[in-house]
């Protein structure tokens, strides 16, 4: 038998993969539905391995669950979500931007939130839920990171860097140990940590500058300022180590660096938090 | 006249008096007494409102309003670029317009250039016998030839006590002079037509050109927390607004706002939550006033106020401009005593 040319009712099922969070997407889609990065650019890598993150183009949509999420602006990009009827988000109430007065608001109570303070008040998770608009966004230049996670996944985010999620994820957060004496004042460093069991869900979190990602491999190391941590894979380790910049009789200093061991990506921003050393 | 405050008799021409020091009303100024309502009479037509579909065809700037037709790229009063369609976000705020770099405007025979894009720098090129007037803190160049002399200020006494500039500097051409804020940001050109007048949050001005009248006004919003035997009050748009009016001739206003900047246009009755330290400007004929949501919350805390938003609640008529990076109010979740009028809504 001769074999036939392709036929063209096969075309509409052809699919582009999102390069950054491999969501199939339309032929035509000129940005990912599910994390906004642009399917018409190559992939910015170094020559050391790291990959830029998608710079999202100003005004692109995203979809999840019944409800949209639009990113504007592009020195201090903003995250305005449009809720479906009873779909709902969380967030750090302070980087709420603008609301409308219908999206109905709560809070989650959280275990062991009352003794995380943040500037004084009891950690509180809070809730919006649809129909409605509400906007975010935080208090530096910098990128959105748009994180669709699979079902199974676990993500570890530094502390205020998440801006939002969606309600299927489970949040808890986690003390790093060892980080304890340096990062702010002895009260240690939070990670906020996102896993998905059943149901896929958004993580939108802000990066400080620029943030790139690489994937490390099993085994393999990579060595990074603690305050431009700013997410990881929970199958990547994170031990701080310290290295005595020696200067003879008269003590030095000594500097902490983070070593993170794969397998699993690991993000950092390039603007980061500087913590005095010891 | 005497001083309201002391008595003193005061000569022609005060502007504080001699004796306590306390800004002097000159009748002019107490005529119109700084009102948010004082605006609404004889408003002209509002610039026409942007629109993500509205192309090049109509002639016109579709930011600004100014007739633009001749094929120029960019607005020669606001600076917008023309051949663009504006983004409207589907909830109805519109990004400031593109602007290309080195945009051009021009008012009456000065110029000012719009450079860089992450901390934009206007430049201004004044014509012999016009003038600028700024904080003198974001003066970034002027040519040797360019005059600068200090504005004397009318309550600039109270203006200190709220913390803001008491000086104001003004620079006279003809040259180039050039302004710059320390911060990551847009800068918004707002062209005043005569009789229109603008609500700037305060600490946001860059320049304006010396026909634009500048005056303030109190906001009446604020709120006492007491931590202790200590009453503090706040302001979280500040003691003071200031507003530029335009009387005669069209004026040109450059702002600067952190991160990016959007405006919306609200109907008449119609309402918007902000942060009040993101409002950048506002219509005068838009209302403000603070706002109360307290969410659902299953587990009860000792000190309810710490779970408790505080917002600025908008009610238009009028257009509205915020900026996407604001500073946390601290003070929004402590105990409050009093506070000016304010809604609240409880889930």
């Amino acid at each position: 038998m001769m074999e036939t040319a392709p036929s063209p009712a096969v075309e509409p099922f052809e699919r582009i993969q999102c390069q950054w969070c491999q969501s199939m997407n339309e032929k035509s889609a000129l940005a990912c539905h599910a994390c906004g990065a642009p399917l018409d650019i190559r992939n910015l890598v170094s020559e050391s391995g790291w990959r830029e993150a998608p710079r999202i183009r100003d005004m692109t949509e995203i979809q999840f669950n019944s409800s949209t999420c639009q990113v504007e602006g592009e020195i201090v990009p903003a995250a305005e979500i449009n809720l479906g009827a009873n779909d709902s988000i969380f967030f750090e109430h302070h980087v709420m931007l603008w609301k409308e007065e219908r999206v109905a608001m709560s809070v989650m109570s959280l275990s062991g939130g009352l003794k995380r303070a943040f500037a004084g008040m009891p950690f509180i998770i809070s809730v919006a839920t649809g129909p409605g608009r509400i906007a975010f966004s935080r208090d530096a230049t910098g990128e959105l990171v748009v994180l669709p996670l699979h079902p199974g996944m676990e993500l570890d985010v530094r502390e205020h860097a998440f801006l939002l999620s969606s309600h299927q994820i489970d949040y808890s957060f986690v003390r790093v140990k060892g980080l304890s004496n340096i990062l702010f004042g002895g009260q240690g460093m939070y990670m906020d940590r996102f896993v998905t069991t059943g149901a896929p869900g958004l993580l939108i979190l802000h990066g400080y500058g620029n943030v790139f990602e690489r994937r490390l491999q099993l085994g393999e190391s990579i060595m990074v300022e603690p305050g431009a941590f700013l997410y990881k894979d929970s199958s990547v380790t994170l031990n701080v180590e310290f290295q005595k910049l020696g200067a003879g009789f008269f003590g030095g200093t000594t500097m902490s660096l983070a070593r993170m061991t794969g397998p699993g990506r690991v993000g950092i921003q390039s603007m980061y938090v500087h913590h005095h050393t010891e | 006249m005497f001083c309201v405050n002391c008595g003193t008799p005061l000569l022609d021409g005060q502007n504080f008096c001699r004796n306590c020091g306390s800004p002097v009303k000159h009748p002019a100024a107490a005529a119109a007494p700084p009102s948010p309502l004082r605006a609404t009479v004889a408003q002209p037509p509002l610039p026409a409102q942007v629109r993500n579909a509205a192309p090049v065809a109509t002639g016109r700037c579709n930011w600004c309003g100014a007739d633009a037709a001749g094929g120029q790229s960019s607005c020669p009063r606001c600076g917008a670029a023309l051949n663009v369609t504006v983004p409207l976000a589907e909830s109805g705020w519109t990004q400031m317009p593109a602007r290309k770099d080195m945009t051009k405007l021009q008012i009456g025979n000065s110029s000012c250039q719009i450079e860089g894009i992450y901390v934009p720098v206007a430049d201004m090129n004044l014509a012999a016998g016009d003038s600028v007037y700024f904080t003198h803190h974001v003066l970034l160049w002027k040519e040797p030839q360019v005059n600068v002399t200090t504005m004397p200020l009318k309550g600039g006494w109270k203006r200190l006590f709220g913390g803001l500039p008491l000086i104001m500097t003004q620079a006279e051409g003809p040259g180039h002079i050039a302004f710059s804020k320390d911060d990551p940001g847009e800068l918004i050109p707002l062209s005043l037509q005569p009789g229109h007048s603008v609500d700037v949050r305060e600490h946001m001005l860059l320049a304006a050109t010396s026909n634009v009248a500048y005056d303030w006004f109190q906001t009446h919003i604020w709120f006492e927390t007491q931590n202790g035997d200590d009453t503090e009050t706040h302001y979280p748009v500040g003691c003071f607004m200031d507003r530029f009016s335009s009387s005669n001739t069209p004026g040109l206003l450059l702002l600067h706002a952190g991160g990016n900047v959007f405006v919306r246009q609200l109907a008449a009755g119609q309402t918007i939550l902000i942060q009040a330290t993101s409002l950048v400007f506002k219509d005068p004929t838009v209302q403000m006033q603070l706002h109360f949501e307290h969410p659902a919350s299953s587990f009860i805390t000792w000190k309810p106020w710490n779970n408790r938003y505080l917002w600025l609640r908008l009610t238009g008529p009028g257009r509205v401009a915020i900026q996407s990076v604001f500073e946390r109010i601290e003070a929004g979740s402590s105990e409050m005593k009093r506070w000016s009028a304010a809604t609240s809504a409880r889930w």
